[in-house]
């Protein structure tokens, strides 16, 4: 049994402040509430080590420990409340197979659920099945959550499931090499700061990230496949924005809604369903070698977004490169145009002539898509060419005085969608 | 004009519109007719009749406009967006002496509790001189508009107004008390108005003296029902969680809140930390009963009902919904409610006739959402069409969307069907919207306004603060087009669109009139005829002068007083001809007020200015509207 063996494997952790100097490794044999008498007994400091086979029942963790699964040991809930609830700092779950949450979005019902106290809680590579919420992080501080595999819900409407990761108020919480198919929304950040969201997975959910009121954070190394939106990143300052790749995404690769003060560096978003990008109300952000390839619209930009730094990306195959919404002109110089069709007579790389990627055309196209039938006609023609001559003419519009010859951005391959995470 | 007659020239117009817009490419593009302004484009542009109504056209709707933050209500034609009047409500007004004649002061006063006018006393004021007016909304009967009044709320100093439609005043102003913060206001539907439903934002302790602090455990938010006739609160419930907006149904059995802070938490992370807040249910005739059966604490005149959370009465029931709900709309077909999810990209729609059940058997809460389509970015306002389809307001994507509420019902019920019709931009970021006739049974699915909490760079630069930009959608069609830009100052938050046939203001005031029965009254004690005399009464230190008006002028040319006397001024305006309003400025006093035809307007102040002093007609009256003016001789006390 387990009280049996309290002395199996003594370790030391004296780094960690309040804690027993003395932890066993306790093994704990599968079967009705061992787990929970385990729990119930353990020491701070103590490691729970779990075989293969199943844990029926919930557990509520105040104590200092660790579960340690085997990869094959499976905590099932009772279909009620949240499996494992985290409600003490320093906690470490890994290695388990968590299903059986209940379904109450009142109650958030989650495999794992790290409340206020649990600061620094880790909880890595456990696979979470069906659960309502794979892991709510509600509030807990320097939390890690690395390397979980949570599959969702799929027997309700995609709006009635949970998230797999839900982060409320929980600065310097980090959520690392994740992979999270269905559900609702991969990642929903709301009222948070500080925190790492870098290296996950996203496939077949509403939003990959859902990101609202987050400042201070990092978005990064994300991949979003097959989703009703991509990066949805919404009243944050300060986000570092890196090397996130979207495929496929339904609405939008990535959105910047006041998203201020952040930098989108060395993202991918291709052959989405309507915008790569959608600049809204977006501000003083650097957007760097970004690649925005196959899309409806490349990019969205409105709403008065200003003082952005847009540079050296690259706008491949987008049926609408640029969509222009504003009054006031912007410079955008030295990006890679695919339908630019200039020369370079001097070979130093940049276009000989300026691109207007959105001329007094494409904004009648937008507005009165059955304008298109006018296409080639002499008034078309007369007002492509009244602009070029007299760019004064322009109440504002966007303008690439250094268009890039060819592109550097997304080549390198370094972000795909295949072979990240599990 | 009659009602078929506003119909039918909507519908006439449309139809001369549909064969000149068809070729048009530019028409309806405010940002493209500027460059094309005089190529081929010009004459269709100009000649939509639809939105630019040629000079002398009329409107056919009115459009009841708050402002917000600047207390007035605005009256608009519509669709031209033409600004035709600004009622003044929680504001002072220079123009129209609102908040210092005696007769405005009368409204703005008689409502407040004794505690606020002490409290206003100690600061030497007699009333507020800001509101924040959101929500204007007409009074009902069965189910659709009836001209009587347009009610409104005053978030900042926690009122309800009540503007007169035959007049376009405001008759009463009540100051709502156990509640703080009044939000959400919507009349009763059916079978009148009736009751006034009125939210209070926020929490604060029911006896708000001091005792209670910092303990929101002890805090509620409080559910008033005003009566509309009488304008007095009838009662209030006491609820879980804080009050946003609100909305009833059309059988006159249930109101409807939504509820952001259900967690009652007090800073920005603790207000988000739920997935699912919730909308609370008011049972009418169940709060009635208890309130007869005296199921109530009576605070400051009111009974107060608890419909608290867990207290197993029938008062209320808590629908939970995700996430920090908004907007709260009932549609036309008389039986969807529709609740905007804000930070879910959903809306939930409440089937009212399953809502029977959540009291009579207290069915599962949830069991009574029928649909909860996923329709975009920040769900914040519903709209209505009268055809089955709903126009829902998208802040963060800033789009409207069109959505038919059957295939959202079947969708949910697990159907393969896309309840999305078409989503059209909107610049930037809408809030309310509101479309003709849309909060009542009789909508018609011809206009939407979708109200724009930015501009940005959408005008000319005005500086550093912007006018919001409401623009005019034509829904005639599943594609909506914007039509017109429409800048507003601070700050609309909330319309309606009323056919002009509904609303029936008189021309010249009736001398019966109780907004001067004051004056009507002290006169007669004075032996004055209002309509007749030019003459000072003295009363010891108490002056009144008496004048009537008549284009291009006073009864008075003059009139003497002592240095500190009391001086009240009653203008009555004879003429009786359309739009020759008068008014009453006396220079260097501060005073300045409206005088409209046949009414009586008065004003009282301290003669502490010695020396001569001109008061002139500051209402454009006549051809001689400068020479009608007269001096007060204020004898000094020296003398």
């Amino acid at each position: 049994m387990v009280t049996a063996a309290r002395l199996i494997g003594i370790l030391f952790l004296g780094a960690l402040p309040g804690m027993s100097a003395l932890a066993a490794d306790i093994p704990v044999e599968p079967g009705a509430d061992s787990l929970a008498r385990a729990v119930a007994q353990a020491a701070p400091g103590d490691r729970l080590l779990l075989g293969d086979g199943d844990y029926p029942g919930s557990v509520s963790l105040t104590r200092r420990i660790e579960i340690v699964g085997s990869g094959r040991s499976r905590i099932v809930g009772p279909g009620a409340g949240s499996v494992i609830t985290i409600d003490a700092p320093g906690v470490v779950v890994a290695g388990l197979r968590i299903s059986g949450s209940g379904s109450d979005h009142e109650t958030i019902d989650s495999g794992v659920k790290l409340t206020k106290k649990a600061t620094g809680a880790v909880v890595r590579e456990n696979l979470f099945e069906g659960n309502l919420y794979g892991i709510d992080i509600h509030g807990a501080r320097n939390a890690r959550v690395e390397g979980n595999r949570i599959i969702g819900r799929q027997d309700r409407l995609v709006n009635r499931r949970g998230n797999g990761i839900y982060v409320w108020n929980a600065p310097g919480t980090a959520v690392i090499g994740n992979h999270v198919t269905f559900g609702r929304d991969g990642i929903f950040v709301n009222s948070s700061r500080r925190n790492i969201f870098r290296g996950n997975r996203f496939e077949k959910l509403r939003f990959a990230i859902h990101y609202m009121y987050a400042n201070d954070s990092e978005v990064s190394e994300n991949v979003s496949v097959g989703n009703h939106l991509g990066y949805a990143i919404m009243f944050s300052s300060r986000v570092r924005i890196t090397g996130n790749l979207s495929v496929g995404d339904r609405d939008h690769g990535i959105m910047l809604n006041y998203a201020n003060s952040s930098l989108l560096e060395d993202n991918v978003v291709r052959d989405g369903g309507e915008k790569c990008l959608f600049m809204y109300n977006a501000n003083k952000n650097a957007m760097r070698r970004n690649r925005f390839e196959g899309c409806l619209v490349g990019i969205h930009f409105t709403a008065g977004s200003e003082r952005n730094e847009i540079a050296g990306n690259a706008f491949v195959r987008n049926r609408t490169q640029v969509k222009y919404v504003g009054t006031r002109n912007h410079d955008w110089s030295g990006n890679y145009w695919s339908n630019h069709g200039a020369y370079d007579v001097n070979g130093d790389g940049i276009a000989d002539q300026p691109f207007r990627p959105n001329d007094r055309m494409d904004l009648v196209l937008w507005t009165q898509p059955s304008a298109r039938m006018l296409l080639g006609s002499p008034a078309v023609q007369l007002i492509r060419w009244a602009q070029k001559e007299f760019p004064a003419l322009l109440p504002g519009g966007v303008i690439d005085s250094a268009p890039l010859m060819q592109s550097a951005a997304g080549a390198a391959g370094s972000v795909t969608g295949e072979g990240t995470s599990q | 004009m009659s009602a078929e007659e506003t119909r039918k020239l909507g519908f006439t117009r449309r139809g001369l519109m549909t064969a000149s817009a068809a070729g048009s490419v530019a028409a309806g593009t405010g940002l493209v007719s500027g460059f094309f302004s005089g190529g081929v484009t010009k004459a269709q542009a100009a000649g939509n009749p639809k939105v630019n109504l040629q000079p002398g056209e009329l409107d056919p709707y009115y459009g009841f406009w708050s402002s917000g933050q600047t207390g007035e209500l605005r009256i608009l034609g519509f669709p031209s967006m033409r600004e035709l009047m600004r009622v003044p409500v929680f504001n002072r007004c220079s123009a129209t002496g609102w908040g210092q004649t005696n007769e405005s002061l009368k409204v703005l006063t008689e409502g407040l509790t004794e505690e606020t006018k002490k409290f206003l006393a100690a600061r030497g004021r007699q009333t507020y001189d800001n509101g924040d007016l959101h929500h204007p909304h007409m009074s009902f009967t069965d189910g659709t508009y009836d001209g009587r009044y347009i009610f409104a709320n005053d978030k900042a100093n926690t009122r309800v107004a009540r503007i007169r439609c035959d007049v376009m005043k405001c008759d009463k102003i009540i100051e709502i008390p156990n509640a703080h913060d009044i939000h959400g206001m919507r009349p009763q539907k059916y079978p009148r108005t009736g009751y006034v439903f009125a939210n209070g934002e926020h929490e604060a302790p029911l006896v708000n003296d001091g005792m209670i602090l910092d303990d929101p455990s002890q805090y509620v938010n409080i559910f008033s029902a005003i009566d509309g006739d009488e304008m007095k609160v009838a009662w209030q419930v006491m609820v879980s969680g804080n009050l946003d907006n609100t909305d009833c149904d059309y059988q006159g059995k249930y109101a409807f809140s939504t509820s952001y802070n259900s967690e009652m938490g007090m800073t920005l992370a603790d207000m988000t930390a739920n997935e699912l807040d919730h909308v609370v249910v008011f049972n009418i005739k169940e709060i009635e009963k208890g309130v007869a059966a005296g199921d109530v604490q009576v605070l400051n005149g009111v009974p107060v009902i608890d419909g608290r959370k867990g207290k197993n009465k029938n008062y209320t029931r808590y629908i939970p919904i995700p996430n920090s709900p908004h907007g709260c709309n009932t549609a036309p077909d008389k039986r969807h409610v529709v609740i905007n999810g804000k930070l879910s990209p959903t809306v939930s729609v409440i089937d009212v006739t399953k809502v029977d059940a959540l009291f009579e058997s207290d069915a599962d809460p949830r069991s009574c959402i029928v649909a909860e389509p996923e329709l975009g970015l920040g769900p914040l306002h519903t709209a209505f069409d009268g055809k089955g389809n709903a126009f829902t307001t998208l802040f963060l994507d800033s789009q409207v969307v069109k959505w038919n509420m059957d295939k959202a019902i079947r969708a949910f019920a697990g159907e393969k069907v896309d309840p999305i019709i078409s989503k059209v931009d909107v610049h930037y970021q809408p809030g309310h919207n509101s479309t003709s006739m849309g909060e009542t049974a009789e909508a018609d699915g011809e206009w939407l306004i979708s109200m724009n909490k930015f501009s940005k760079d959408r005008f000319i630069n005005v500086g550093p603060l912007k006018p919001e930009n409401e623009q005019l959608i034509d829904i005639s069609s599943d594609e909506m087009k914007v039509v017109h830009d429409g800048p507003t100052f601070a700050e609309p938050h909330d319309s309606i669109i009323v056919r002009a046939d509904i609303v029936k203001p008189v021309n010249v005031w009736d001398r019966a009139d109780p907004i001067f029965a004051d004056a009507v009254k002290q006169a007669k004690a004075d032996g004055v005829d209002l309509e007749a005399d030019d003459i000072v009464v003295r009363d010891g230190n108490k002056v009144r002068v008496y004048m009537t008006s008549v284009a291009p002028q006073f009864g008075l040319e003059t009139f003497t007083v002592k240095q500190g006397d009391e001086v009240t001024v009653y203008v009555t305006n004879l003429d009786d001809v359309d739009d020759v309003t008068h008014g009453f400025c006396l220079s260097n006093y501060g005073i300045a007020m409206e005088v409209a035809p046949q009414a009586t307007a008065s004003v009282t102040f301290t003669a502490d200015r010695p020396g001569v002093h001109w008061f002139y007609c500051q209402w454009f009256c006549h051809a001689l509207h400068m020479e009608m003016r007269g001096r007060m001789f204020v004898e000094p006390t020296a003398a």
